[in-house]
């Protein structure tokens, strides 16, 4: 892999390790491939898509960029049916009816009345106008589960994260002071349009390593006795070769070991296991497989790769 | 553009060179992607390979399939990259990127009439080898159907479909009255009368689309069926707002994309491009547990029809093709079973698949005629 000729070092490395140590100070552990490619963002402006299982991080990316940066988060959840409505402007229609109301005595012509109620006071601004109207600095915009919007949303955003400008009717078209750090996640729950997809970097996050994984918890948990934080990360890394329909993710790995802690429990062991068992599986299907394969396989499998 | 400043030639000649290699093994970098490659490479500052590959990855890459690709490419042009005299390096390169502006216009152009990368990608999820469909498309005797069936066929498609529209429309107004009151167009059109809402302007709910997944068997037992049956799903796919559509004889193939933004002579087309598998064996329960492992986010149990068109003939355990429908059933709103050979007088669905998968359907229903999927109707 040393094909491509080596340059002195540039502040680009000093950039990806500034993010990898700056994100592990903020409770977030991640690799030089995530690393780069966040790096990249703030370096070319492009707005990047976050693939990968449930529960890996894909969501605190953004949050903890926004951390890093020192910025204000903006977040769209996406979801099925939703519209410009919600998530770029409304306007306020009370104000407005007041405004109408106060102002009725008042000798104005029709057209300054209109003009006055559709003024900025009267906006309720939504995430995406909030991220294209900050005033100081670029904000992060995180918008997640894109995969859930429908397509034609999909098309709006393509424009929006090509000219970073939106036009509302009454107003005009409002540009952008500061380009917004755009962080995309999906759970490919259906493919994302071509357009889209180019437009953005990507990053596949995959389950972690035993390392990292161990790693994860101990800066999260950081009160965790070592050899249970092994214990529990051994049995999740061993139920993710279990073939569920969901597999764990760290966010259920970190549920496990935070529910054994708050029930006092020293150590993994079966009955460890089934008590926690609500925190690793998420369907019966998957308790019955867990159990299946046993307590034992599970926990001398960990214990197998660690030593 | 920082790119071309203040990189070293070698490293813009080698990001050039590997764009163009990654294309080669089927990843699709576009010059603003090689582009952007260069100005990740100034802005990285490369020391180490590993940096560049996470760069490029982050860039060249749009999906997880790619993602598994780039390992493969990277390590592979790592391989087959020797030294190369030095040559004079602005010319190369600008020599480098004008070529690739001209073959991505011109692929361009071909790839928007014909569904290349998909088809690419269908040869390398199925090496199934059997009769093109193209042959499928001259042999089957499907020609026993006339021009005026057709024609017919195409008519009784749209009034199925107005039908169904309209229903869904009927369902909805009831559910909503009247809609919402639209308050920013209430508002406007009130602004002369003092605000006062007189007019009232209304807002509906979108309709919520239904969801279609079909699965199509294209096994050899199917084949006098399978031609009509393609012609039937386009025909319902242009209907339903999400439809996924998929063929499987011993494994599956997705051809939603191929489907979609064509006519269906150009689908058909499409589809007689590549061996699909038409006319092999059928393994129903292997297919469905591809489905089940790859395709399963794609069920949403509150809006999804699920359709299968099999005879249910079936090489694969009985027990495995139970369990899968087990698992598709409780993702879907509705589990429509089509067997074409439910149309002929005497048949019984005692081969062994068939019966395995009765328990969980809903619907049973034939395909064998026009008749019959007009019938069809009231389950969708």
């Amino acid at each position: 892999m040393g094909e491509f000729p080596t340059l002195p070092s540039g502040t680009g490395n000093q950039g990806v390790d500034a993010i990898v140590s700056g994100f592990e100070r903020l409770g977030y552990i991640t690799d030089r491939s995530l690393a780069t490619a966040v790096y990249l963002v703030t370096k070319l402006r492009k707005p990047i898509l976050v693939e990968g299982h449930a529960g890996l991080g894909k969501t605190e990316v953004a949050k903890v960029l926004a951390s890093f940066l020192g910025t204000r988060l903006i977040r769209l959840q996406c979801y099925e049916g939703l519209d410009v409505n919600s998530a770029v402007y409304e306007w306020n229609y009370q104000k407005q009816l007041l405004a109408i109301k106060i102002e009725e005595g008042s000798n104005k012509s029709v057209e300054e009345k209109e003009r006055h109620i559709f003024t900025r006071e009267f906006l309720l601004e939504r995430p995406l106008l909030q991220s294209i109207l900050a005033e100081n600095a670029s904000p992060v915009l995180l918008i997640d589960e894109i995969d859930r919007a429908d397509e034609a949303f999909e098309a709006f955003l393509l424009e929006l994260l090509s000219d970073y400008q939106i036009t509302i009717p009454e107003m005009g078209t409002i540009y952008a002071k500061h380009v917004p750090y755009v962080v995309l996640t999906s759970n490919r729950s259906r493919d994302l349009g071509d357009a889209l997809k180019r437009r953005c970097l990507y990053q596949w996050i995959d389950y972690p390593s035993l390392e990292k994984e161990m790693k994860i918890v101990r800066t999260r948990l950081p009160r965790i006795e070592e050899e249970l934080a092994r214990q529990v990360v051994g049995y999740v890394q061993a139920v993710r070769g279990l073939n569920l329909s969901k597999p764990p993710g760290v966010a259920e790995t970190l549920d496990c070991a935070e529910a054994l802690l708050t029930l006092g429990m020293p150590k993994l062991d079966e009955d460890a296991i089934e008590q926690t068992l609500g925190c690793i599986s998420k369907s019966v299907e998957d308790s019955a497989k867990i159990r299946t394969a046993g307590a034992e396989r599970l926990l001398a499998g960990s214990m197998g790769r660690l030593q | 553009m920082i790119g071309l400043v203040g990189l070293s030639s070698d490293v813009a000649r080698t990001i050039v060179e590997f764009c163009r290699f990654a294309r080669e093994k089927g990843l699709s970098p576009g010059v603003q992607e090689t582009l952007d490659a260069l100005d990740a490479a100034a802005a990285l500052g490369v020391r180490n390979s590993e940096e560049m590959k996470f760069g490029l990855r982050a860039i060249l890459c749009s999906s997880k399939d790619d993602w598994d690709l780039f390992e493969e490419c990277f390590e592979a042009f790592g391989r087959e990259s020797a030294p190369k005299p030095p040559s004079n390096r602005t010319k190369v390169l600008r020599k480098e990127l004008a070529t690739r502006v001209s073959e991505r216009n011109s692929t361009s152009l071909m790839s928007t009439g014909s569904g290349d990368d998909v088809s690419s990608k269908l040869d390398g999820a199925q090496a199934v080898t059997g009769a093109s469909a193209r042959e499928r498309l001259t042999q089957a005797d499907f020609s026993t159907l006339s021009h005026s069936d057709l024609a017919a066929l195409e008519q009784i498609s749209l009034r199925l479909f107005k039908q169904m529209s309209r229903r869904l429309a009927r369902r909805r107004r009831i559910a909503t009255s009247r809609g919402q009151v639209d308050l920013r167009r209430t508002i406007h059109r009130n602004i002369s009368r003092g605000g006062e809402p007189m007019n009232l302007r209304y807002r509906q709910r979108k309709p919520r689309p239904h969801r279609l997944v079909t699965l199509l068997d294209i096994s050899g037992s199917m084949s006098a069926y399978s031609l009509f049956l393609v012609k039937f799903l386009y025909a319902l796919q242009k209907h339903f707002r999400r439809v996924d559509t998929f063929l499987f004889s011993t494994g599956l193939v997705e051809i939603t994309s191929l489907f979609r933004a064509q006519r269906l002579q150009e689908a058909l087309q499409a589809l007689s491009q590549q061996p699909a598998g038409w006319s092999g064996g059928t393994n129903i329960g292997g297919s469905l547990r591809e489905f089940n492992d790859i395709h399963r986010r794609k069920l949403r149990s509150s809006d999804t029809l699920f359709v299968i068109l099999s005879d249910g003939w079936d090489t694969g355990d009985p027990g495995v093709l139970a369990g899968e429908l087990c698992t598709v059933k409780r993702r879907v709103r509705r589990l429509i079973w089509l067997n074409p050979l439910l149309g002929l007088k005497d048949y019984q669905p005692i081969a062994s698949g068939m019966s395995a998968a009765l328990p969980h359907v809903d619907v049973f229903a034939p395909a064998h005629n026009l008749d019959s999927l007009l019938a069809l109707e009231k389950h969708l």
